[in-house]
C-alpha cells in the first residue's frame, strides 16, 4: 500500500445516486487484487468530513482504476462534485482479496446494490483464470441498475433480480440464486452486498465455500484503530480492513 | 534546530508521540512511514488478559471529530511482550506502554511485568469505554492518588498518568497524580460524547456513548493543559485534536512539554513529519532556540 496523489479522469453518474470514478495509477493497477479497497481523503482541509472514506476498487483497465460509490452522506456528495483533473489523495490498495485459491469449474458471484462494484473486477479475474462464471445481480428498480452490460460481456450468465420486477426475476437476488443453485454445481460462491443479503446467503448453508466482502465503519483502513471489528468463530476477533474485507462467510458473525 | 525534549530523565529526540489507540503497536503504520520519526510511540492500551472490546458499531463521525467505543480490544500483556514489543524495539524511538486495569492490583501487576521492558508506562486512568476501571477510577482524585502510588511502588521506569477531561476540575486529578509520585501527566483522553441517528432514533454507537476525539476537542484540551500547568511541576504531555504544527504549538505555549497525535494519524499518516517540520520552522521564525523556551510562554 502507498499514499498516492492521483488526478480524476472521470467521475460520472451511472444510475440513481450511483457514480463511477476513474483515475490513472500504474502502482494501483499493478498491485490490485479483486476485493481490495482504497481510502480516499476527499478534502485535505475539511474537518467534516474528517476521516478518509473506504471504497472498493471495482475494476482495472490498463493503468486506469475504477471506483464506484453511492451518494450516502456529505463525503460522497463532495466526491461526486469533483471533476476531471482534480486531485485526490488515495491510500491503497488495502485489504485482502477474494481469490485465496484457484478454482477450476463453475463459480457463482452474487451482488446486491452498491456491493456489486467489487464483483466486476472479480468476474474478470475469474474468467481470466478459465472459470465459468454465473453472476447474480440484485437491484431495486430500473433507475438503480448499473454495470449490467459490462457483466454480460464478461460472464457466462448474468442473472438479474429487481425488487419491482422491472427486469429479470421479481424479488431478492438470494431467492434467484437459490432457484439456480439446485440446478448448478458451483465450486465456490462469492458475494458482496447489504448485511441482510449476506445473512440470507449464510443461512443457505451452502455445501461449498462461500466468501463474502463485509463492510464496517473504519477510521484508519490499515488495522490500527480497531474500529471495524468483526466477531469470528471461537472468540476470534477480525478487522474488516486488515483481515478482510473478504471472509469465509461461515467463519464470521453477520449481524 | 534541536527538537529534543526530556520527560522524567528520558530524552525524546523530538516532542511528537503517537497517541495510544491510534497507532496499534506500530506495525501497521511501519508499512507507510518510518515510525522512527516519532519521539516516542505510545502503544495501544494493554490489559492483563486479552480483550475483545465492545460490539459494533464502534465508530461514528461527527462535526470536527469522531466518537469511538473500541473498549480496549487488545491481545493481552503476554502477547504484547512476545509478539509486538520485539518489533517495536527495532526502531529508533522510545516505547511507552499504555496500561489499563480493572482493579488497582491489575495496574500494579501490569507495571511489575512491563517496567523493565519499556521506556515509560502510561497509566490509563481515563478510558471512557469500559464499565470498570478506566474513567471510573480516573474521575476520583483519591483513586488516582491510590493507584498512582501503588504503581510507583513497583515501577523502575517513569510513570505517566493519563487524565480524563470528563470532570469538573481536571487540576484536582493532576495534583493527585503528582502528589502520588507520578513522573508526568498526559491529557486529555477523549471527551464523553453521543450522537443519534434521527431517522431510526438509535444511538450511532452501540454502547450509546463513546469518546470524542479530533479538532472538536482541541480548545478544551489546550485549556486543561494551561490550567494543569499552573498547578503541577511535573511535565505535561498534551493531546486532543492536534491536526497540524499550529495546533501543536498551541499546546506548548499552554504548558505542554511534549504532545501526542492521535486522530490525525488515521487521516494523514505523514502528519508526524509535517508537524515536526512545522515546529522547527516556527521556532526558527520566532527566534526560539529550543522547545523548552516555548513551553508555557503564553502572553496574557
Amino acid at each position: 500500500m502507498k499514499l498516492l496523489d492521483v488526478e480524476i479522469e472521470e467521475n460520472v453518474k451511472i444510475a440513481n445516486d450511483i457514480f463511477l470514478l476513474s483515475f490513472e495509477s500504474e502502482y494501483l493497477a499493478e498491485n490490485f487484487k479483486p476485493g481490495n479497497f482504497v481510502n480516499i481523503l476527499i478534502d485535505k482541509e475539511s474537518i467534516y468530513p474528517l476521516l478518509r472514506r473506504p471504497f472498493s476498487i471495482s475494476f482495472v483497465e490498463g493503468k486506469r482504476v475504477y471506483i464506484g460509490y453511492k451518494l450516502v452522506g456529505k463525503g460522497t456528495k463532495l466526491l461526486s462534485q469533483k471533476s476531471k483533473g482534480e486531485a485526490i489523495d488515495i491510500l491503497g490498495p488495502l485489504g485482502n482479496s477474494f481469490l485465496t485459491d484457484t478454482f477450476d469449474g463453475k463459480v457463482a458471484v452474487i451482488g446486491g446494490g452498491v456491493g456489486i462494484f467489487p464483483l466486476l473486477g472479480l468476474c474478470k479475474e475469474l474468467k481470466n483464470r478459465g472459470n465459468k462464471v454465473d453472476v447474480f445481480l440484485g437491484f431495486r428498480d430500473l433507475n438503480s441498475m448499473f454495470l449490467v452490460e459490462r457483466f454480460e460481456d464478461i460472464c457466462d450468465n448474468t442473472l438479474i433480480a429487481t425488487d419491482d420486477g422491472c427486469r429479470g426475476y421479481k424479488g431478492s437476488v438470494v431467492e434467484l440464486f437459490k432457484a439456480n443453485v439446485s440446478k448448478e454445481e458451483y465450486k465456490v460462491v462469492f458475494c458482496c452486498g447489504p448485511k441482510p443479503m449476506l445473512k440470507a446467503i449464510k443461512n443457505l448453508n451452502l455445501p461449498v465455500k462461500c466468501y463474502a466482502s463485509l463492510e464496517e465503519k473504519m477510521a484508519c483502513g490499515i488495522g490500527a484503530c480497531l474500529c471495524c471489528s468483526i466477531k469470528g468463530k471461537d472468540d476470534k476477533m477480525y478487522h474488516a480492513c486488515s483481515d478482510g474485507p473478504v471472509f469465509d462467510i461461515m467463519e464470521v458473525e453477520i449481524e | 534546530m534541536n527538537l529534543e525534549v526530556e520527560i522524567a530523565g528520558i530524552k525524546l529526540k523530538n516532542p511528537v508521540i503517537a497517541a495510544s489507540g491510534t497507532f496499534g503497536f506500530g506495525r501497521e503504520y511501519s508499512k507507510l512511514i518510518d515510525i522512527s520519526e516519532f519521539g516516542a510511540i505510545c502503544t495501544k492500551g494493554i490489559t492483563l488478559k486479552k480483550r475483545n472490546g465492545n460490539p459494533q458499531p464502534r465508530l461514528c463521525e461527527v462535526y470536527a471529530g469522531i466518537i469511538n467505543s473500541v473498549g480496549l480490544e487488545n491481545p493481552g500483556v503476554e502477547a504484547f511482550i512476545n509478539d509486538e514489543l520485539p518489533f517495536l524495539k527495532g526502531f529508533d524511538t522510545k516505547i511507552i506502554a499504555n496500561i489499563n486495569g480493572f482493579t488497582k492490583e491489575e495496574f500494579v501487576e501490569l507495571t511489575r511485568i512491563l517496567t523493565s521492558l519499556v521506556d515509560m508506562i502510561e497509566v490509563n486512568l481515563s478510558c471512557p469505554n469500559v464499565k470498570e476501571g478506566g474513567m471510573v477510577f480516573g474521575k476520583d482524585p483519591k483513586k488516582v492518588y491510590e493507584i498512582t502510588k501503588s504503581v510507583k511502588n513497583v515501577a523502575s521506569c517513569p510513570i505517566i498518568v493519563k487524565l480524563t477531561p470528563n470532570v469538573t476540575d481536571i487540576t484536582q486529578l493532576a495534583i493527585a497524580a503528582e502528589d502520588a509520585g507520578a513522573d508526568a501527566i498526559s491529557l486529555i483522553n477523549t471527551v464523553s460524547a453521543m450522537a443519534i441517528d434521527i431517522e431510526t432514533r438509535k444511538p450511532l454507537i452501540k454502547m450509546v456513548t463513546g469518546g470524542l476525539s479530533g479538532p472538536a476537542i482541541k480548545p478544551i484540551a489546550v485549556r486543561m493543559v494551561y490550567e494543569c500547568f499552573k498547578k503541577v511541576r511535573i511535565p505535561i504531555i498534551g493531546m486532543g485534536g492536534i491536526m497540524n504544527y499550529k495546533d501543536a504549538i498551541e499546546f506548548f505555549i499552554a504548558g505542554a512539554t511534549a504532545i501526542q497525535i492521535g486522530t490525525v494519524n488515521f487521516i494523514n499518516p505523514k502528519a508526524v513529519c509535517e508537524i515536526k517540520e512545522g515546529i522547527e520552522a516556527y521556532l526558527e521564525r520566532k527566534g526560539f532556540s529550543s522547545i523548552k523556551e516555548l513551553v508555557s510562554s503564553i502572553n496574557i
